[in-house]
Parts: structure tokens; C-alpha cells; sequence
């Protein structure tokens, strides 16, 4: 079934739902790792602010204040926030371990696998993504899995150990147009998630190294739906009534599209294009009279 | 000993071995290795000489068996062994000598003197010391050592071989072919003289005649299969390789062509009338633009330059993975080299087999075309020097921000007096005295073809070629053509290598020390000091544009103080001078761009096309650039290329590609583009109103 458009999913979704948004950047462990992670936990805060209508509650630790118990309390003033309506989502930036559980690396002591999940389990939000960008990342998926919860990392299992290069691309989908590859004037998990992966790719390819890391995404059909920043007018039509008849027609429109997608490769190839290429006018034309 | 040998040993294997070691004899290891059973006297060897590790002749003959069977490392292994055993052993020292010979070391010649001098009888030392002076293009010196063979063994088939050689390769009727008669590694020695010296259709006649006589000769079928697979006649090459490898002889030669031509599935062929081009499936649409473009222009100056028309296409095969290049060229991973031709037929890396601004393909390209035509108007009769020397030259002839500069080592090369005299320069290819030595010969023999063209003009380098065309002798061409001893050449021309780079060699240690400090100063953040001491050092010695280059630290400090006119200028300083890192030509082209020189920006980003074009974004820019610039063929060249990299925005690909086509007049296209990228993102609002546009009012 076809996405929502941004306009109408928000019409169709509870109006005042808010999305929480803690960010940390973990022990870099020598100078060069603390100004890279402190850095893009400082670009990811400002990208997550930017845009947004108030309905986003950001947090971001980094540098001495990243501990373990700043980090606790941040989680834990979410759990006493959020609602059931509400969306959370974590980004941890660093280096992780794995021996026998993973580890979060923090000024002072770590925080586990275990102990994250235990913090996000009291959150109520009904919808949560988790993006560990560290080294070892993989081995958190089994701990955190959760049915609401959909979970990225940067490598496929805690024994890919090497330092990574995923955050860097993650934070560059967020300011990057190109990542928003459905053209809706917003980026989505899914969406930089496939950027920062492919561009994770092309980065060892380039350099003749062998890759070290190898992301991975649990809960990918609901990725789509987190909504990570937004840039354009996508919402300025959101609230007028005016539209409404063409805001319907268009949705079904988009709809008859996506239908057709699933049939093309049953269907004769000019016949396909023919009928494409009719729906994309008609919503080409709505469009336009929706914005007159 | 310290490598498994022959393969691994179950351990239950090692124990009943060493409960039977003692029972072990030399005779049951010849009799297993006779029976083709070489597990089984690998494993007899491997007992005796554990048995008796003082024994030198055992471990000779495991060290036979393991040449045999396409080991040369762990022989060369034994028999240095056996000759710590036994220092006096003449036959370890040939034994070494033969090993070595085949790698083209040049402690083969030192190993065959030891022999001698153990035992002057052993004819065999001298026929290697006959053929290294052959490869050295010492013909006197080859004639002398196959004679001294020859004195002792009247039927030393390889000094017959050798002897057979210097004539053909003069052009001459030979006496002494006959004498071969039915000796088929004759024929391949012949052979092998023939392809080194670039005549690969008289090594194919050789290689056919040796199996003729000789139909067992495994071998000639496998170096015939590498032959044939060279000038791309792949269907007889597998007959020939596929024979070879089930009579069981699987060298590494033979086993890695089968295996790469099992690969030429993924490739696609694309012909022109004069051109072939073979590219690999994943890169073929990114790639074909720009290499075929350049192959047709390269063409077209080199038919005008040369008075000469190609009568046959030339084919260009590209490989992305640098190993499966050295097989197609060698048989063997582990070339050194970016492009190998054989007459009409050239191989080399692809931009995406190495690291990005490792090397300018392009130049790669126009120097193995050149060799193409100096292989073809002299008919395979140029010596090493001249064709290369000529393909050197043409890097930097039609575009002078094209091909290598003088590098460090060449520097020290110059400073040592290690430059060869002209008359003895192929010995610097063939066999390097010195680590640099082949990239040293290959720059000389560059600066020599300039430094002719420069004083006698560019017409003397084909009246050169026509000469070697006859097949006459360096000192006798630069004697007429020139007009001057070849002794008195090499003085005019060490006088110009002076002018050029004297004044750079006598600060060079002060420029190396100040290079150190300018890189220093970077990671201190010190931007005024690296721009007045990296501009000092760019006045020494301005061709450097390696690692930690002055220019990129200038321009990077310029940066750093918001100077956007003074990085331009560094930057636009290090492309002149062929300097290639992508990310700092991008970040030149960006400049230009954001101070309003837009064609400047693309020339910059063209630039990059022939260096590294699987960057999407440098597509993506100079696309959009030539649109701005009136350039709407450039434009659709380029947003094609992007979208053939398979962007993750596929949607703006084809949006753009769009565009261009639109701006080109080419509406039908245009319009299909438009539906391509709402076909991906159905509310991709500007690709929306693009086909409203094109659509007209009526749809």
C-alpha cells in the first residue's frame, strides 16, 4: 500500500503527536575520534532542530557530558514525557565493544546492551527507532528487538570491531537532498539509511580496503515511516480545507501509481508506459491546481 | 622445514610418514615422481631429506621436482639449501641460475658464473649467460656465450636456439634454424626471444612449429594459449590452454587465463569501425563515452602525426580488477605496469581498479595507443626505448597537464649518474640493476624523444621510426638521423637533463628537509607559514605533485584564511602540472564555480573525466555546469554517465538527464527522462512541471 502523503499522513495521524530525539556522541577515545563525534552529534542536533514545528523535543550529550548517568537520566525523563502517540528515537555516535554483551564506550563507565534496552522499555512511545552507529553495533539488534521498534547499525554483528565510517554518511543523508529519493521534501530512516549504507559501500570500495562494517536494519517496512528532517513546503498545505477534494484525487492518484508499479512486470511494456505516463499527468496536473 | 610444500598433509599423513621415513628411498621418490604420482614423492623427499638433512643431492631433486610442477619458489628454497650444504655444488648454482633467469633477476648471470667456474663444462651456464646478453640486446656477447656452449655440447639445443634468434631477429636467413630439427624447446626458446622482442606473430609460427615436432610439449601449448590469448584470438587460445591443463600442466599461467577467460561473460564489446572496446558489464555504460571518445581522437592525431591509417581496429580491453589485467598481460597477477599492448591489442586498468587519482588513464591510453602504431609502422621492429620513449612523449604532446612528472627517485637517479647511455637503455627495462630503474628508463627514454623533438623537430621521431623500421641498430639510427656519434648524443642530452633539473638536484636535500616542515607546520595550523615556505618549495622543484605536495598544503592554508583567490591559484598551479587527487580538484572546480568562472569549473572537472570518472557527484556538477555554460551535449554526456553509476537519487538522475536533453532540443527524450524520474518519485514536483512543459497544453 502506498505511503501516506506527508500532508495527509499527517491529517490521518494524531495531529499533536511529538517526537523525541536523544543523540549521543560516546568516548572518542583520542583526540581525532572526540572532534569527529562531538561533531557530528553537534551537526545531528542542529538538523534535528532545523525545520520542525515545535513538535520535536531534541537532547544531545557529547564530550564529558556524554556519561552513563546523563545518559540514563535523558532516557528516563523521555520515558516520563512521551505518550503511546508519541515517536523516539536514540542515536548513538562512537565506539562500541563486544565480548560477551555489547558496550556503548562512555566517559567512565560503558553502558550495556541490556541496560538500553531496560531504559527504552519504560518509554512509552509506541513508535521507537534505535540508529548505533559504533563499531560492534550488530550485537545490539538481538537485545533491542522489540515489535515498535525498528533498529539500525552500523555493522552486522558485534565481531566487525574496526572503527566506522557510517555516521558520517548517516549525518550527511540529513543534509543531503539526494538521500530523499521519493522527492516528498523529507528524509526518512529508511531513506538515509540506504544513503549512509551505499555510500558506506562506495567509500571501501574506492580506497581497496576490505569493508569492516556492514549495516543492517531490523524492522525495515516501518522505517519509512520515521520522519528524520524535513525541507521544503510539504506541510504549507497541510490545513487548507480549500484543497481537500484534490488532496483526495491526488492520494488516489498516487495510489493507482503504486498499483500499477506492483504490475509492471506482468504487464507489456508499452501498455505499462501508456498508463504510467496518464497517471503521472493527471497527478502532475493536481498538483499544480493544488498549489494555484 | 618452514612452508608447507606440495600441497597439505593430513595428520594422520604426518605420522605414518615419520614411522616410515627411514624405509624411504631416492629410488621410490623417482619412481612415484616418473609414475606422475607427485603427492607421493613429494611426500618420499620430504622423508629422505628429514632422514638424511645433510644429503644436498636429495633436496636438488626435490627441488627439480618442485620446478617441475610449477613451484620455482620452493626450489630456488632447496637448492639454496643444498648449496648451504654444499657451497661447491655447480649444479645447485645452475640449478639457481635457471630459476632465476625465468624471473628476469639479474643475479641469474652471478649464479651461472659461480657454475662455471665450479665447472667450465657445464654448457648449460653458458646458454643462459647467451640468453641474458640476448635480452640485453649484447649480441656480440650472446654469439660468444652460445659458442663457448656449443664447444662443449655440439647439439646444446638453446645456444643453437640462441644463435637461431640473433639472426631472425636481424632479419636474416639462418643456418642454423635446421639444426633444431625435431627439438621442440628449441622452438620455444625461439619462441620466447620472439615475443620479448615484441614479435608475437613470428612467437606464435615458433610456439606451432615446437608442437609440430613435438606434440607432447605442454608447455608450447600453454605459451602458445598465453600467445594467441594476447593478440585476442581468445577461441584458439582455450583450445590450446584447455590442452595444456587436462595433459596436466596447470602452471599459474595456464590456470589463471582459463580462469579469466571463464570471466569474459561479464564483459561487453562495443565496435566502431577502427575501434573494439571491451569493458566489464558494471562499468561498460559510465565508461564507453570517454574511452571510446579518447581512442578516436588519440586516433586521429596519431594517424596525422605518423602518416600512417590503421588497417585494422584497434581493440582496448579495460579491466577492473587490476589482477585480471596482469593475467591478460602476463598470465600472472603481480604486474606493475597500467597498460601492456600486443600489436593491435591493448590491455590495462580500468580507473576503477585502482584507488581514486592514482593514475590519469587517459595518458595510460594514448601512450599503449602510440605503441600500437609504433608497433605497426615498424613492424614490431622498434627497439624498447624508442616505442617507449615515443608513447612517454605522446602523454604530454597533445595535453600538457597530462601524464607523469620527474619524481623523487628519478631525481636521485639523475643526481647518481644512473641515466644509461643511449645504446645500452633497453638493459634499464629488461634488466633493472635498481629498484627505480624501469620507471628511471622509462622517463629517459621519454625526455629523450622530447629533447629530439625539441632540437630536431617532431618529423625526426618518425624518420627514426621508418629506420628501426629496417631493422637497424640505435647507434646506427641516431648516427645518421641525427647526424652525431651516439657518445656525443648522450652529452648534449645529460647537459639538457641538467638544464631541466640541476638546480632542483643541488637543493634537493633542502628540499626534501623543507617538505618535512611545511607538512609540519600544516598540522600545527600554521596557515601564514605554510604559504610562504610551501611557495619557496614549490619554486625548487614546481613538478612535484605527490603526497604532501606544497600546492594542496598552500591551498589548504589559503583556505583556512577564507582566501578563495589565493587557493584557486595553488590549486589551479597543481592541475597544470598534471597533479591528480580528485578531491582537491573538485574543490578547485567548486571555487571557480562559486567566483562565476563556470567554464573554467567544467575544464577543471573535465579534467578529472580522464583520472577518476566513477565519481557521481563530479558528473552531477559538470553536468549542471555545461547546462549554465550552453554546453547541452556536454550536459547529456554527463547525466548519463551519472545515471549509469546507479546514483541512490535516481529520480534527480533522470530529472537532470531531463534537462539536458531539453536544453539539446531532443523534447521526445526529454520528456521520456521526465517520466523516468516521476516514475521513481511520483511528487517530484520540478519533474512534474518539466513533463507538464513538455507535454504541451494538450495532454
Amino acid at each position: 500500500m502506498k505511503r501516506l502523503l506527508p500532508c495527509l499522513a499527517l491529517l490521518g495521524s494524531p495531529l499533536f503527536a511529538s517526537t523525541y530525539v536523544v543523540t549521543v556522541a560516546g568516548l572518542g577515545g583520542e583526540p581525532d575520534y572526540e572532534q569527529r563525534f562531538s561533531m557530528l552529534a553537534t551537526d545531528t542536533d542542529k538538523l534535528m532542530r532545523a525545520g520542525t514545528a515545535g513538535d520535536r523535543i531534541v537532547e544531545t550529550l557529547k564530550g564529558a557530558d556524554a556519561t552513563k548517568a546523563h545518559v540514563e537520566a535523558a532516557l528516563n525523563k523521555v520515558a516520563g514525557q512521551a505518550k503511546q502517540a508519541d515517536v523516539f528515537i536514540l542515536m548513538l555516535i562512537g565506539h562500541g565493544t563486544f565480548d560477551t554483551e555489547y558496550k556503548f564506550n562512555l566517559p567512565g563507565p560503558d553502558i550495556s546492551a541490556g541496560e538500553l534496552n531496560v531504559l527504552l522499555n519504560r518509554i512509552p512511545a509506541g513508535r521507537q527507532l534505535v540508529v548505533d552507529m559504533t563499531s560492534a553495533s550488530g550485537a545490539i539488534t538481538e537485545v533491542l528487538k522489540k515489535e515498535n521498534r525498528t533498529i539500525i547499525t552500523a555493522t552486522k554483528s558485534g565481531s566487525e570491531k574496526n572503527a566506522t565510517v557510517f555516521a558520517r554518511f548517516w549525518v550527511e543523508a540529513l543534509r543531503d537532498n539526494a538521500a530523499d529519493t521519493d522527492k516528498n521534501g523529507q528524509v526518512t530512516a529508511l531513506e538515509a539509511y540506504k544513503y549512509a549504507t551505499a555510500k558506506t559501500t562506495t567509500y571501501y570500495s574506492e580506497a581497496k580496503h576490505l569493508a569492516t562494517e556492514h549495516s543492517q536494519i531490523d524492522g525495515e517496512s516501518r522505517a519509512g515511516a520515521f520522519t528524520l528532517v524535513r525541507y521544503g513546503a510539504a506541510d504549507v498545505v497541510v490545513n487548507d480545507p480549500a484543497k481537500k477534494a484534490l488532496l483526495v484525487h491526488k492520494e488516489e492518484v498516487e495510489n493507482k501509481i503504486d498499483a500499477l508499479k506492483y504490475q509492471k512486470d506482468l504487464m507489456a511494456p508499452e501498455e505499462y508506459r501508456r498508463q504510467l505516463t496518464g497517471l503521472l499527468l493527471d497527478l502532475s496536473k493536481t498538483q499544480a491546481e493544488i498549489e494555484k | 622445514m618452514k612452508a608447507p610444500r606440495l600441497g597439505c598433509i593430513m595428520t594422520p599423513m604426518i605420522l605414518a610418514l615419520s614411522l616410515t621415513a627411514m624405509a624411504q628411498t631416492i629410488d621410490r621418490a623417482e619412481a612415484l615422481w616418473k609414475a606422475q604420482d607427485f603427492t607421493g614423492a613429494n611426500e618420499a623427499f620430504k622423508a629422505l631429506v628429514a632422514a638424511n638433512p645433510k644429503n644436498a643431492a636429495y633436496r636438488m631433486r626435490w627441488g627439480d621436482l618442485f620446478k617441475a610442477r610449477f613451484n620455482p619458489g620452493e626450489a630456488l628454497t632447496l637448492y639454496s639449501e643444498a648449496l648451504e650444504i654444499d657451497p661447491k655444488n655447480a649444479r645447485a648454482h645452475l640449478a639457481v641460475a635457471r630459476i632465476l633467469v625465468n624471473q628476469f633477476n639479474p643475479k641469474a648471470a652471478e649464479a651461472a658464473e659461480k657454475a662455471l667456474d665450479l665447472d667450465p663444462k657445464l654448457f648449460e651456464a653458458h646458454e643462459i649467460k647467451a640468453r641474458i646478453a640476448l635480452e640485453d640486446d649484447d649480441l656480440k656477447k650472446a654469439a660468444e656465450e652460445a659458442d663457448a656452449a656449443l664447444a662443449i655440447e655440439p647439439y646444446a639445443v638453446n645456444a643453437i636456439a640462441i644463435h637461431t634468434a640473433l639472426d631472425l631477429l636481424a632479419d636474416r636467413e639462418s643456418v642454423w634454424l635446421p639444426k633444431l630439427s625435431d627439438r621442440g624447446e628449441g622452438y620455444e626458446t625461439l619462441a620466447h626471444f620472439m615475443v620479448i622482442n615484441r614479435r608475437y606473430e613470428d612467437a606464435l609460427k615458433f610456439y606451432r612449429r615446437a608442437i609440430a615436432v613435438q606434440n607432447d610439449l605442454w608447455s608450447a601449448h600453454s605459451q602458445l594459449g598465453v600467445s594467441l590469448m594476447r593478440l585476442g584470438r581468445e577461441e584458439e587460445a582455450r583450445k590450446e590452454l584447455e590442452i595444456a591443463y587436462d595433459a596436466h600442466y596447470r602452471d599459474a599461467q595456464t590456470v589463471n587465463t582459463l580462469r579469466l577467460m571463464d570471466t569474459y561473460k561479464d564483459f561487453v564489446t562495443f565496435r566502431t569501425p577502427t575501434t573494439i572496446l571491451r569493458l566489464h558489464k558494471k562499468e561498460a555504460d559510465a565508461l564507453k563515452p570517454y574511452f571510446e571518445g579518447e581512442m578516436l581522437r588519440a586516433m586521429s592525431v596519431f594517424e596525422k602525426k605518423y602518416r600512417f591509417k590503421m588497417q585494422v581496429p584497434i581493440q582496448v580491453e579495460v579491466y577492473p580488477n587490476h589482477e585480471d589485467f596482469a593475467v591478460r598481460a602476463m598470465g600472472m597477477p603481480g604486474l606493475g605496469a597500467l597498460g601492456v599492448t600486443f600489436n593491435t591489442v591493448l590491455t590495462m586498468d580500468s580507473p576503477s581498479g585502482r584507488t581514486p587519482g592514482e593514475f590519469h588513464w587517459a595518458s595510460t591510453l594514448w601512450h599503449e595507443i602510440s605503441h600500437v602504431y609504433m608497433l605497426t609502422l615498424t613492424n614490431e621492429r622498434t627497439p624498447r626505448w624508442f616505442t617507449e620513449g615515443v608513447a612517454v612523449h605522446e602523454e604530454t604532446a597533445t595535453e600538457p597537464d597530462w601524464g607523469d612528472r620527474v619524481t623523487p627517485d628519478i631525481l636521485a637517479a639523475i643526481r647518481d649518474k644512473k641515466l644509461l647511455p643511449v645504446a645500452q637503455i633497453d638493459r634499464g627495462f629488461v634488466h633493472p640493476q635498481f629498484p627505480s630503474q624501469v620507471i628511471v628508463s622509462y622517463y629517459q627514454a621519454g625526455k629523450i624523444c622530447d629533447y629530439i623533438s625539441a632540437r630536431w623537430g617532431e618529423s625526426k621521431l618518425l624518420d627514426m621510426a621508418h629506420e628501426f623500421a629496417k631493422n637497424r641498430p640505435t647507434v646506427d639510427v641516431i648516427k645518421e638521423q641525427l647526424g652525431m656519434e651516439p657518445e656525443a648524443f648522450d652529452k648534449d642530452f645529460l647537459a639538457e637533463i641538467d638544464k631541466q633539473t640541476g638546480k632542483i638536484v643541488a637543493r634537493f636535500e633542502e628540499w626534501t628537509k623543507g617538505l618535512s616542515e611545511v607538512n609540519k607546520l600544516n598540522k600545527e595550523g600554521k596557515a601564514d607559514e605554510v604559504i610562504a615556505k610551501g611557495r619557496a618549495l614549490e619554486a625548487i622543484f614546481p613538478d612535484y605533485v605527490e603526497i604532501g605536495n606544497p600546492y594542496l598544503l598552500v591551498a589548504g592554508a589559503c583556505t583556512k584564511k577564507d582566501d578563495s583567490a589565493c587557493a584557486m591559484e595553488e590549486y589551479g598551479k597543481y592541475s597544470r602540472l598534471s597533479g591528480r587527487d580528485p578531491g582537491s580538484i573538485k574543490a578547485y572546480a567548486t571555487l571557480l564555480d562559486k567566483a562565476g568562472k563556470k567554464k573554467d569549473a567544467a575544464a577543471a572537472l573535465e579534467r578529472l573525466n580522464f583520472i577518476y570518472p566513477m565519481d557521481m557527484a563530479l558528473h552531477e556538477h559538470l553536468g549542471s555546469l555545461y547546462l549554465e555554460t550552453s554546453n547541452p551535449p556536454g550536459a547529456v554526456r554527463e547525466f548519463q554517465v551519472a545515471l549509469a553509476l546507479h546514483p541512490i537519487d535516481m529520480a534527480g538522475g533522470h530529472y537532470n538527464l531531463a534537462r539536458a536533453l531539453k536544453a539539446a532540443g531532443q523534447n521526445d527524450k526529454a520528456r521520456e527522462e521526465a517520466i523516468n524520474a516521476l516514475e521513481a518519485a511520483p511528487d517530484f514536483r520540478p519533474a512534474q512541471k518539466l513533463l507538464l512543459e513538455l507535454s504541451g497544453p494538450g495532454a
